[in-house]
């Protein structure tokens, strides 16, 4: 992106007035984009485009904030933060990735000003949610959102989930425990979102034991490559022949490396960044970190190539790919990449077998 | 009173058992408890291969879908029904009547029309008429059975019935006599023992050729040519039927011997047995390994394809071999049904692959692996060339194959095509999609699981 393109940007975003606008911005960057997608580096456009996501999602918690004072709930009592979790947390938002969200407040002073703030940050929530959807973010279906009392509470409501969450790790929690892994801060009070982490990594390192069940938890997404280095596409329906590549290659590699970082005590929430900081902390050699990096990045672009703009102008992602239209050329990185997928899903759960015992 | 005197006899016996044998001279001759012998292990064998169509039916059933069901299981019962006449009437006289000349009875078995046979075996046969016509039966009508494979949830009912009485008369009849009663593959020396092509082949071409008459079902291919899954309904029946195959498969392949003599059929079961193991082994390993996962019904399917190649090999091969068929055959039926989908040929009980493919390969593989000791022990043509035989028998088992597939795939394809041009083959679209169950029977097989009036089931 120039400069000068990106400059005019951040005006256009900084000046919009409503979700409508941010909306009309979002198509012409994200049209923008699209068209040289196959062109540029996948690692270099992913950066750009969740930097454009970020700046239209704090637009919108910033006219949210208005919104709300507006109504006469006033601007915010105490300092929050917005967060996101799942491919935003990641800084992995492709041109049609849902809304994963939740919000952290500093904590109360007695039963009224609980009852003040709980009113206030559940309108900011779900007001939030509204707007992002009006730019064309779908809501996670799961309800992960800050609109969802759950996902939206004071720093202590926060750090009790979390701590019933480690105690009582049943798929469900595991589940959960998953998401806020990938969680950060977006807008508001960074120490907050600080602290908020810092619970999450403390907790963590009481229960090692979690990182079994977290494996467990995301083991059913394989990689889909075969015995025979083949892959393993879809065999019926519409898709045949086609790769599933969220689920059969990008969600496994998401999964191990979150693993290892988590249990790294690593914050850092981005998979590229996961590697890097593994390889740093000498827990991957330098090969691994390379090898991994690449493969990833494969991931990356492939997964931004399966996105497409359906008939009703709706951006949609399958999340597969027609790998029968690939070449032989063009297979051969992405089996390599499969196979080094499948490798460290086998390590991962052959140490944990040897950490944990069998089951 | 009998419960008494049942009990004294009993003691009797035990006392003195020579009691058990009348006196000297009016008792049963060597040779007539041979016959006997023979007679009732025929018989046992037969009735084996008759609840084989249980299994036909579960098979067919299983592999549908429900809106199907009744009208699935149902047909195979009424045409077991109608096939079991024609057989008499007709098809038995051309398989095995033995009135032709001999130039005739190269190509086709002319007498014992509307069979009438003596109510007790005569002197000198080692069975009975009457035993030996019950067990031809049960396999005609399981080769027919196969056939309808193809036509599965679109042919009219009326398309089966005509169907019937041309398979049951002429088609398979003629195939059955030039391998078993005397025509001119018999004097060529194709080994065929228990039926891998007479039987299996000739339904699974059969059937081929009513589905690309019919043409696939509703919704199972797109139009870019990629096929959608269209399951079955019930796994479990499949699974339960696979079974009821297998152990009635003991009656096809060791009944077949004949005969109990020396218990040479006690080899033929103990090779089926492998066979069919190695086939569902096989199967199940190499889904799992090419897709990913593990595959019940290809499984299934490598279960009955070893038992389908070990049919025609089950008295001409060691143990070893055994089992190498079956892996094979195994392995066969796995990609033979991704070829029938790809070249978009709607199988929907696979019986192209196993039956087909796997009849091919059961037949072919005697020519590999027949040993001269067991070729000898039955007396049907020469060693196989891993067993110092040379190519000749792979050569006479090779023109078997295309020659009784070749027949019976355009016979087949000749019936089926006239009753299409005269009265149609395939039910309407809109009674395709509420059911045959339902179009043709006016009931469900399930009525409490489906609604008359939900039309939209797929």
């Amino acid at each position: 992106m120039s400069n000068l393109h990106e400059e005019k940007r951040l005006l256009d975003i900084a000046g919009a007035g409503t979700p409508e606008r941010l909306r009309t911005i979002r198509e012409e960057e994200q049209n923008r984009l699209k068209a040289v997608l196959s062109s540029s580096p996948a690692v270099e456009l992913l950066r750009e485009l969740n930097q454009f996501h970020e700046r239209l999602i704090v637009r919108a918690i910033q006219l949210a904030e208005e919104e709300v004072a507006r109504r006469g709930l006033g601007a915010p009592p105490v300092p929050y933060a917005y967060l996101l979790f799942g491919s935003g947390g990641r800084r992995e938002q492709t041109m049609s990735s849902d809304q994963d969200s939740g919000l952290v407040y500093e904590d109360p002073s007695g039963e009224a000003e609980a009852e003040r703030l709980r009113h206030y940050f559940q309108t900011l929530g779900e007001t939030v949610v509204q707007f992002l959807i009006r730019c064309g973010y779908p809501p996670c279906e799961g309800n992960v959102l800050a609109s969802n009392p759950e996902w939206c509470l004071p720093v202590s409501g926060w750090g009790r989930k979390l701590d019933g969450w480690f105690e009582e790790p049943s798929w469900e929690n595991v589940r959960h425990l998953l998401i806020v892994a990938d969680g950060r801060a977006v807008y508001g009070d960074e120490a907050l979102g600080e602290r908020w982490r810092a619970r999450f990594h403390r907790d963590f390192s009481g229960h090692p034991v979690i990182a079994r069940r977290m494996m467990e938890n995301t083991l059913r997404h394989k990689a889909l490559v075969g015995v025979f280095g083949q892959l393993l596409t879809e065999r019926y329906g519409e898709a045949a022949g086609s790769l599933d590549i969220k689920y059969g290659a990008y969600i496994p590699m998401v999964n191990i490396f979150r693993l290892l970082a988590v249990r790294a005590g690593i914050r850092e929430t981005s998979t590229l960044g996961r590697i890097r900081a593994l390889g740093a902390a000498k827990r991957l050699s330098a090969k691994e970190v390379k090898e991994s990096t690449e493969a990833f990045t494969l991931f990356l672009k492939l997964r931004l190539l399966a996105v497409e703009k359906d008939e009703q102008g709706q951006w949609t992602g399958t999340g597969r790919f027609p790998a029968n239209r690939l070449t032989k050329e063009e297979k051969s990185p992405l089996k390599k990449a499969l196979k080094l997928a499948r490798k460290l899903q086998r390590q991962l759960e052959g140490e944990m077998r040897y950490r944990f015992g069998g089951r | 009173m009998v419960k008494k005197s049942l009990l004294a006899l009993g003691a009797l016996l035990l006392l003195f058992p020579s009691m058990a044998f009348a006196a000297d001279g009016d008792g049963p001759t060597n040779t007539m408890l041979d016959m006997g012998l023979n007679a009732l292990w025929i018989l046992v064998a037969g009735v084996l291969v008759l609840l084989m169509q249980g299994g036909f039916i579960l098979l067919e059933t299983g592999s549908t879908r429900m809106k199907n069901a009744g009208h699935v299981a149902g047909k195979t019962i009424f045409t077991v029904g109608l096939v079991s006449l024609v057989y008499w009437a007709v098809g038995y006289g051309f398989a095995f009547g033995g009135d032709a000349g001999e130039s005739v009875n190269k190509w086709i078995g002319l007498g014992d029309f509307f069979f009438h046979p003596p109510i007790v075996a005569s002197d000198g046969d080692s069975y009975p008429s009457t035993i030996f016509f019950v067990f031809q039966l049960a396999f005609a009508a399981v080769s027919l059975s196969i056939a309808w494979g193809g036509f599965a949830e679109r042919a009219k009912l009326s398309a089966y019935l005509i169907f019937t009485l041309i398979f049951g008369s002429v088609i398979y009849p003629i195939i059955a006599h030039w391998i078993w009663g005397g025509g001119w593959l018999a004097d060529d020396g194709a080994q065929d023992y228990a039926g891998s092509t007479v039987v299996h082949l000739t339904g699974a071409l059969a059937a081929f050729a009513a589905t690309i008459l019919l043409k696939p079902r509703i919704g199972k291919f797109n139009k870019d040519g990629t096929a959608n899954e269209i399951l079955g309904h019930n796994q479990v029946f499949t699974s339960l039927a696979v079974l009821l195959l297998w152990v009635g498969w003991f009656g096809f392949n060791a009944g077949s011997a004949v005969s109990v003599g020396d218990g040479f059929f006690g080899y033929v079961a103990f090779t089926t047995q492998l066979g069919a193991a190695g086939g569902a082994v096989a199967a199940l390993l190499i889904s799992w390994l090419v897709k990913g996962k593990a595959d019940i019904g290809v499984m299934l399917n490598g279960a009955l394809a070893g038992l389908v190649a070990i049919t025609a090999s089950c008295a001409f091969v060691e143990p070893w071999a055994a089992v190498v068929i079956g892996l094979v055959a195994g392995v066969l039926v796995f990609l033979s049904q991704m070829f029938f989908e790809k070249i978009r040929v709607d199988d929907p009980i696979a019986a192209m692959s196993v039956h087909g493919a796997a009849g091919v390969w059961g037949t072919l593989a005697n020519g590999l692996f027949a040993t001269k000791q067991l070729v000898e022990r039955v007396g049907v043509g020469k060693a196989g060339l891993f067993y110092g035989g040379g190519g000749h028998q792979l050569w006479v088992q090779f023109v078997s194959v295309v020659v009784c597939g070749a027949f019976a795939f355009a016979a087949s394809f000749l019936v089926l095509w006239i009753i299409k041009q005269v009265i149609g083959l395939r039910v309407t679209e809109e009674q395709e999609i509420i059911g045959l169950d339902l179009s043709e029977h006016g009931n469900y097989g399930y009525p409490e699981m489906l609604k008359k009036s939900g039309t939209t089931s797929l």
